[in-house]
């Protein structure tokens, strides 16, 4: 299907459950905060929930447990979602690909549903499959000529590079918002902010965490497989990064830090996600826009934006 | 995720494999050895992983050697190989079952224990990432970008969040609920003690509880259908 007819078909909604990432709300809250923010803007209401908790999805990803316990944990996620009567929100490709998949089996899969709400009942749940779950970037595309009013702060000159991380595109590849080898949403957004996209030749790679290889196999390929990715970054001279994921976020940004510390290579490139970006093209407050949590300084950037980090 | 089970299999032509293979096989059939999925692969760029070269294995009947190997644990889990597979092989979700079958003949736990710590966060708060560093240079480098202590906490409270997210007590105690009765509170116990096993052998190997089907059992050799 044609990205356009894809992106049309996103519901865009008054109000949204916002579905919180443990990475984003644990190590980069700005990621949620700048979200709030810019949906605020839009007037577009997000609900959120104490009784959520991890997706779930991480049983299935490390084969600590089997699908079957990972299922459950995943479909209460999804009721809570269903009793907000609410389209959800993700951050993170790694929830919205466990939320999807695992809610995608289910309705397919009847005999699945009644014994995975048969545990859920005795916690007083059911999973219907009412609610659809929505990558960020899915809302943002669909959003963006209302994002574009609201600009008031171009980011004129600001070389952007982008990194979209692959359970998003490559995992989703038949109803993602995008071709998975010719992204170009982001590019879009990033044009919107006023802002001028460079492109490097390591950009659709992954990060090289890949959720656990940064713990499994961390110095034999996990390392130098990050480390290919940012010198291809540091060669175009990029003023920031901009990414749609918290993980790879978690990678890219502490993974420059994990490089300067064992004194392998400087690289000083900070990394945003997009909300963050708009945010600050839309004025917001660095500080609410949660940049001081970030380990790869920000401050150079935010000099070039003439923003005081207050 | 069923997409493995939906298709047509041709049993006629694995006659001499085992079950264990044929559990494997699924989409692997359609396979026809093009490699672009190893051009584009991280884990090949930097190791000897080849998923061209384990679909071959797989579909020859040496399942075992694939299970048995260290190269199974490589993959990064990004499906670019999915994305540029000419044939919609989803070959990540193969090497999630195939990890399974490892797990339960005994390889691979030395590489499943390392990731206990965030299992146990997980049944203790709710949340897989917390917000403490593990690496007490990362809090003082933030200390010194911003202008606050450097803690997550901190950071959160000036940004007008609460110090620290936390899911509630009811959503705690459904999450530990759900992985009692799950089975993974029990390997979650288990798992500091799991050591390796003596090799199955293949009829051990092929009697081995599936991991393949739908409802935890092998699903079967499917019904011809001529008009496939």
């Amino acid at each position: 299907m044609p990205r356009a007819e894809i992106v049309k078909k996103v519901p865009i909604n008054d109000s949204y459950f916002l579905f919180r990432s443990c990475v984003s709300s644990s190590k980069y809250p700005g990621i949620e905060t700048s979200t709030e923010e810019v949906f605020a803007r839009l007037g577009i209401e997000l609900e959120d929930s104490p009784e959520q908790s991890c997706c779930g999805g991480f049983i299935t990803f490390t084969s600590l447990a089997e699908v079957t316990a990972s299922l459950p944990a995943v479909a209460r996620n999804l009721s809570i979602i269903e009793e907000s009567g609410k389209n959800a929100l993700t951050v993170c490709n790694g929830c919205h690909m466990f939320l999807t998949e695992f809610g995608h089996f289910m309705d397919h899969n009847p005999d699945i549903t009644n014994k995975v709400n048969e545990m859920l009942g005795m916690i007083g749940r059911e999973y219907k499959g009412t609610s659809h779950v929505l990558h960020m970037l899915e809302a943002v595309a669909g959003l963006k000529n209302r994002i574009k009013e609201l600009i008031t702060r171009p980011l004129k000159g600001l070389r952007v590079a982008t990194h979209y991380g692959c359970h998003y595109l490559y995992g989703f590849k038949h109803d993602a918002v995008d071709d998975p080898y010719m992204p170009t949403v982001l590019e879009e957004l990033i044009e919107i902010a006023g802002a001028e996209n460079v492109t490097y030749p390591e950009a659709r790679t992954c990060c090289g965490s890949g959720l656990t290889q940064v713990i499994i196999h961390k110095e034999e390929m996990s390392l130098p497989f990050l480390k290919r990715k940012l010198d291809s970054l540091k060669k175009i001279e990029a003023d920031v990064l901009i990414v749609v994921c918290p993980y790879c976020m978690t990678i890219l940004d502490r993974g420059q830090f994990k490089m300067e510390e064992r004194g392998i290579e400087e690289y000083g490139v900070p990394v945003l996600y997009i909300n963050q970006l708009l945010g600050l093209a839309m004025g917001i407050d660095p500080v609410r826009l949660g940049l001081e949590a970030h380990i790869t300084p920000v401050k150079r950037l935010l000099e070039k934006l003439e923003v005081s980090n207050a | 995720m069923s997409r493995l089970f939906d298709k047509k299999l041709r049993p006629e032509l694995y006659s001499d494999l085992s079950e264990l293979t044929f559990r494997f096989i699924g989409d692997l059939e359609k396979c026809m050895q093009c490699g672009k999925c190893v051009g584009n692969c991280p884990a090949a760029s930097v190791t000897q992983y080849n998923s061209r070269r384990i679909i071959h294995s797989i579909k020859l009947g040496n399942v075992e050697d694939v299970i048995k190997s260290e190269e199974l644990w490589s993959c990064f889990f990004c499906s670019s190989c999915y994305a540029s597979c000419p044939k919609d092989i989803n070959f990540p979700f193969t090497v999630a079952m195939l990890r399974y079958a490892s797990l339960y003949a005994g390889y691979g736990w030395e590489y499943v224990k390392k990731l206990l710590p965030y299992a146990l966060d997980y049944y203790r708060t709710g949340m897989t990432v917390l917000q403490d560093e593990r690496n007490p240079n990362i809090t003082r480098r933030r200390a010194n970008n911003s202008n606050t202590s450097g803690s997550m906490a901190d950071v959160r409270e000036k940004m007008g969040l609460s110090r620290e997210r936390k899911v509630s007590d009811r959503a705690l105690s459904e999450v530990q609920f759900i992985s009692d009765v799950s089975g993974m509170t029990r390997i979650l116990k288990e798992l500091p003690h799991k050591e390796e096993k003596a090799p199955l052998t293949r009829a051990e190997l092929d009697r081995m509880v599936t991991v393949t089907g739908p409802n935890g059992k092998f699903a079967g050799f499917p019904e011809e259908d001529d008009n496939a």
